[in-house]
């Protein structure tokens, strides 16, 4: 189990750091961090994140904790490691990021504006819990269709051009969607999986 | 003064300094001139080293040239002072006052009845890529190493020989000075001690991958723009586009390129912040509506250098980005972009450029070339110090091949190597 804040509630806490670097994983390395930009200016969907990683690091030292734990920049790293590999100070930014992102639900912090990661990842693991494989149509119809039927038609036409050139290329498969063989087995693992997570 | 030393008997009295670059020439001249015998080995074909390359000197922005004049004179002055160009020591052996040196001397093909008239270079029609330009240009294959060149004579690249230029080089010759049949060769100093000054090497730009320095001409390294600014380099001192030979006039400015980096040079090379500003200040003068921007972790403008810092600063053409660059790609124009992320306000940044130096750093030439065995060893970064702080073992280290210097730090360091080599050859006298 990972201990509680130190002071939750507080808005600036100055033994926050301390915290991230005794709880999270490589966050001791975080200390070693000099605010080059390097990462965040590196990242794929940099412009996506609230914060990105460089002032989330600052965010940190600066005792930030309500601002930290809902922050939307953990959820939204895609494990690309571009940051990691090109980190002057060797700094592990993607696994310092997965871990604060567990630890963010761990500890009952939502990030502010996580409904659309919330729903993707819905529409994801229902995806690969039904057939063990991830169906690009499905899991994104799906995910549209979550925020209503003007919504999901809207966000559709926006991305149909897309959508027929992957088809006209070969790279969207047209058709039932691919399975695994064994589904029953595929489900007794993720229920097992469920159960050990749930143990604590 | 017997060039092998041989005569001065068991414990030899001479100093033997490896490198002619300031700081060895500096070494050289300070032991010479307190009345001791010194060998100076140079392995290019003239002293002056990476100093010699330089366009203008920070803060100043005097000419190196000058400084480097008053050492040759100050060397053609002193009679106790050999120097010995193309020659490179390939092993050290002995002990403080009894080293024996292993040289190896390379064909000039040039001897000292040159009086650099130039006709062998007006009679080759090789060319080769200009090492003193790196290579921005080609110069024909026999060639002066620069205008201003210690010794003042040709030198033959074997390229020349090889294309079998050599009869010919020597028939137009006049003065008897082209030896076509000159081949390497090998011979022993005796010397009672050794400086080792052998300098530094640009880091290369290629390992800085993401930064794309071999996908556009148009991004070169700080030491490529000290050859684009000075008037005998690739351009006549013109700060052009290389892709077009257009003005530069939206230039960035990357520092830390490779330095203070884990992946690449842990330590910070301490000059290339000041570097960069002097070449900010080439632009400008160069150009009245001409845009510098300098991405930076931090500036570090050591020592009494901090007025230049704000004196470039002051200049509102010259724009100070708090950013180390994720990223430099080629548009679809040839431009290159730079992207990050400007870490004062956290925004996300992709800008075009007509130019973009990478402010790469000095990397110690140890790292590539022979370190002696004996007194030496290369720290964590190949930077070479003597083994024995405390013991005076006759062998030491000065200028960049010590530690990331500039010239007056280089200058000092070479003065206090100089002392300590008179110590050890007075001690075992
Ligand atoms: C872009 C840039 C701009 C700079 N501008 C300035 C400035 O404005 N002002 C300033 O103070 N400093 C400046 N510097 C720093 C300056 O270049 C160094 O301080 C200086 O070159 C150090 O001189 P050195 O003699 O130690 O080394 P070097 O100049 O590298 O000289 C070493 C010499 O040793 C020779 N050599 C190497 N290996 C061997 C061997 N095995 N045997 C024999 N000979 C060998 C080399 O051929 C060379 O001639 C700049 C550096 C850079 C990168
Ligand atoms: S790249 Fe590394 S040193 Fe630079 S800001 Fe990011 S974590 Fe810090
Ligand atoms: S001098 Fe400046 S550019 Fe060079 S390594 Fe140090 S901080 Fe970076």
């Amino acid at each position: 189990m990972t201990a509680p804040l130190p002071n939750p509630g507080k808005k600036y806490d100055l033994d926050f750091a301390r915290w991230v670097y005794d709880n999270v994983n490589g966050g001791d390395k975080m200390a070693l961090c000099m605010q080059c930009g390097v990462c965040s200016g590196s990242c794929p969907i940099g412009t996506n994140m609230d914060h990105g990683p460089r002032k989330l690091f600052m965010m940190i030292r600066a005792g930030m904790q309500e601002a930290v734990m809902t922050s939307n920049t953990p959820a939204n790293c895609t494990s690309c490691y571009r940051c990691v590999v090109r980190c002057p100070r060797s700094v592990p930014v993607t696994y310092i990021l997965q871990d604060l992102l567990a630890k963010q639900a761990e500890l009952g912090y939502r990030a502010k504006d996580s409904n659309e990661n919330i729903a993707f990842a819905k529409s994801f693991w229902w995806s690969a819990r039904a057939f063990g494989r991830t169906d690009e149509r499905l899991v994104t119809a799906k995910y549209y269709w979550s925020f209503g039927p003007a919504e999901f038609w809207k966000r559709s036409m926006e991305n149909l051009k897309i959508a027929l050139g992957f088809i006209k290329k070969g790279r969207m498969h047209i058709g039932m969607p691919h399975s695994v063989k064994d589904k029953k087995g595929l489900k007794a693992i993720l229920d097992k999986a469920r159960e050990i997570e749930s143990r604590g | 003064m017997p060039v092998d030393g041989k005569e001065a008997g068991p414990a030899s009295q001479t100093i033997l300094v490896v490198g002619g670059g300031i700081a060895g020439i500096s070494a050289a001249l300070e032991a010479a001139e307190t009345g001791h015998d010194v060998v100076l080995l140079e392995k290019g074909p003239s002293l002056g080293g990476r100093v010699s390359k330089l366009n203008r000197y920070f803060p100043k922005l005097c000419h190196p040239t000058c400084g480097l004049e008053i050492n040759y004179q100050r060397i053609r002055k002193n009679p106790r002072l050999k120097v010995l160009t193309m020659c490179e020591p390939t092993n050290v052996a002995g002990s403080r006052g009894a080293f024996t040196v292993t040289v190896k001397r390379h064909p000039r093909f040039v001897n000292e009845k040159c009086t650099s008239c130039g006709d062998c270079a007006a009679a080759t029609e090789t060319m080769v890529p200009n090492p003193f330009n790196y290579g921005l240009d080609k110069v024909k294959a026999a060639y002066l190493p620069n205008e201003h060149a210690m010794p003042m004579r040709y030198v033959i690249a074997p390229e020349a020989i090889a294309e079998g230029e050599g009869d010919k080089l020597k028939a137009a010759c006049k003065y008897g000075a082209v030896e076509p049949e000159q081949q390497e060769e090998t011979f022993d100093l005796n010397v009672g001690a050794i400086i080792w000054a052998t300098g530094w090497q640009p880091y290369d730009p290629n390992n800085l991958d993401v930064y794309s320095y071999s996908h556009s001409p148009d991004i070169i390294t700080n030491v490529e723009m000290e050859r684009l600014a000075a008037h005998d380099g690739p351009t006549q001192g013109k700060i052009v586009r290389p892709s077009n030979g257009e003005p530069a006039k939206k230039v960035a400015l990357i520092q830390c390129a490779g330095s203070r980096d884990n992946n690449h040079l842990a330590y910070c090379s301490r000059i290339c912040c000041l570097g960069s500003l002097k070449h900010a200040a080439y632009v400008r003068e160069q150009y009245a509506d001409a845009e510098v921007d300098i991405y930076y972790i931090d500036i570090r403008a050591h020592d009494k250098l901090e007025s230049f810092y704000q004196k470039v600063k002051a200049d509102p053409q010259v724009r100070f980005v708090k950013s180390k660059p994720g990223h430099i790609r080629v548009g679809e124009d040839g431009r290159p972009f730079i992207h990050g992320e400007r870490t004062i306000d956290r925004e996300v940044y992709d800008e075009p450029y007509d130019l973009i130096v990478l402010a790469t750093g000095m990397q110690p030439s140890a790292v590539a070339g022979y370190t002696p065995q004996v007194g030496l060893v290369k720290d964590d970064y190949g930077f070479v110090v003597p083994k024995e702080l405390e013991d005076n073992e006759g062998i030491f280290s000065c200028g960049v091949a010590a530690g990331p210097l500039d010239v007056s730090l280089s200058v000092q360091s070479a003065t206090a190597a100089a002392l300590k080599a008179v110590q050890a050859v007075r001690q075992s006298a």
